[in-house]
């Protein structure tokens, strides 16, 4: 029987362990793949995830059912990701992943792995997912996180609107120029329109 | 809201379309089905009909597309035990804090409701009935705030006596005895006849 995250939140907040351990397996895999698209680094996006789970129970007692709970995790992330690259700016630290020079393929995971003998198909999808990633990471914030939540997470515009605190038409108007952006940076980096649909 | 310029986006499907059935954030909408069912309809009309708005949608479709296909990171499988670990972790401080602090209350006021974070609801609850009765202008607070102010006012202008000399309650009546003293000397004084009655009185002799 399929339980919501509402009610699973719910008994999380009389002190059920197995509830919020269910919760954390229905969403560790898309937040984390959110965080990691944010902060552009696998370990600080594993510790923000973790981060984000302990706030989320730390916090069950303030959680009303009225609002919904996947919009709430997210704006928990989404806070946390800011303050991430807020401080990492101020800190001015680089992580390895942002130093890749275009066409070099250095990830922190490869360098003990030799890439000489991967299938050619492999590299590609690396490469195509180091320009995306690229692109991504010039985008505005609010664009960038509304792009992300909308495409990767499968968010409604509603939710997007409660997790930035914008109206909803400012959440079409932020994807929509997120989108244009998006395809001019793809086709300046050699991603062209016929590109794009010969890849489709 | 920003308006982009014609030559920032030379695709623009209002270059060509002059039925203006949508804007482009409406068609970007379109393609995440997040318009109402009556809207999608007229757009789906409209895009069988022209050709402009439809290649639009079709390359924002096609970059969407795209950009799904960057890849997803792997979960570690200690994630969870990491996850769980640091919530027994912080169960437990929280724990130990609460009972340091309910051992504390309990030594100095035996018998007391131990719980800190129950004592914080409550006025935590109350601050905030109080900011929104005086929100919402209840007579009640409004009533109980005024008086607070005059009680307030009237304090600072009219001190009590013990205020005004800076003197307990003792020393008050001790210089109240010796005021009444000099009183009494007063008394006596304006009680001999003046000297130029006296003078004026041996003049008539």
């Amino acid at each position: 029987m399929f339980v919501s995250d509402e009610d699973l939140m719910m008994k999380c907040r009389k002190g059920d362990m197995s509830a919020f351990e269910l919760l954390v397996r229905r969403y560790q895999n898309p937040l984390i793949n959110y965080i990691h698209r944010s902060v552009n680094d696998y370990h600080r996006a594993e510790d923000l995830s973790q981060e984000t789970f302990l706030r989320v129970f730390k916090s069950a007692n303030r959680y009303e059912p009225t609002a919904s709970f996947k919009s709430w995790l997210y704006t928990i992330a989404t806070n946390l990701c800011r303050n991430e690259v807020r401080n990492r700016s101020r800190r001015n630290t680089y992580y390895l992943e942002d130093l890749v020079e275009e066409g070099e393929d250095v990830y922190h995971t490869d360098i003990m792995r030799d890439t000489r003998y991967m299938p050619d198909v492999l590299l590609e999808k690396k490469e195509q997912r180091q320009i995306i990633r690229k692109a991504f990471a010039q985008l505005p914030e609010n664009q960038r996180v509304a792009l992300t939540l909308v495409t990767y997470q499968d968010l409604r515009y509603e939710e997007v609107s409660e997790i930035l605190g914008c109206s909803v038409g400012a959440v079409k108007a932020l994807i929509h120029r997120a989108r244009q952006k998006m395809k001019k940076l793809l086709i300046k980096a050699g991603i062209g329109e016929e590109n794009i649909n010969a890849k489709i | 809201m920003r308006k982009y310029k014609n030559t920032e986006f030379p695709h623009s499907h209002n270059s060509a379309c002059e039925a203006q059935i949508a804007s482009r954030d409406e068609l970007s909408a379109y393609i995440d089905k997040e318009l109402p069912a009556w809207k999608r309809y007229l757009i789906q009309q409209h895009l069988k009909k022209c050709r402009a708005c439809a290649g639009y949608v079709q390359r924002l479709q096609k970059t969407d597309t795209f950009l799904r296909q960057s890849g997803e990171v792997e979960v570690s499988t200690d994630f969870l035990a990491g996850v769980l670990t640091r919530v027994s972790e912080t169960t437990q401080h929280q724990r130990q804090q609460a009972s340091l602090w309910s051992r504390v209350v309990q030594r100095l006021v035996p018998g007391l409701e131990t719980s800190p974070r129950r004592w914080f609801r409550h006025v935590s609850i109350l601050a905030y009935k109080l900011r929104q009765n005086i929100q919402t202008r209840s007579p009640i607070y409004i009533f109980a705030l005024t008086f607070c102010v005059f009680t307030m006012v009237g304090v600072t202008l009219y001190p009590s006596r013990s205020d005004r000399f800076g003197q307990s309650a003792h020393a008050w009546k001790k210089s109240d005895a010796m005021h009444n003293e000099k009183l009494i000397s007063f008394e006596v004084i304006r009680r001999d006849p003046p000297k130029r009655l006296l003078t004026t009185a041996l003049q008539q002799k």
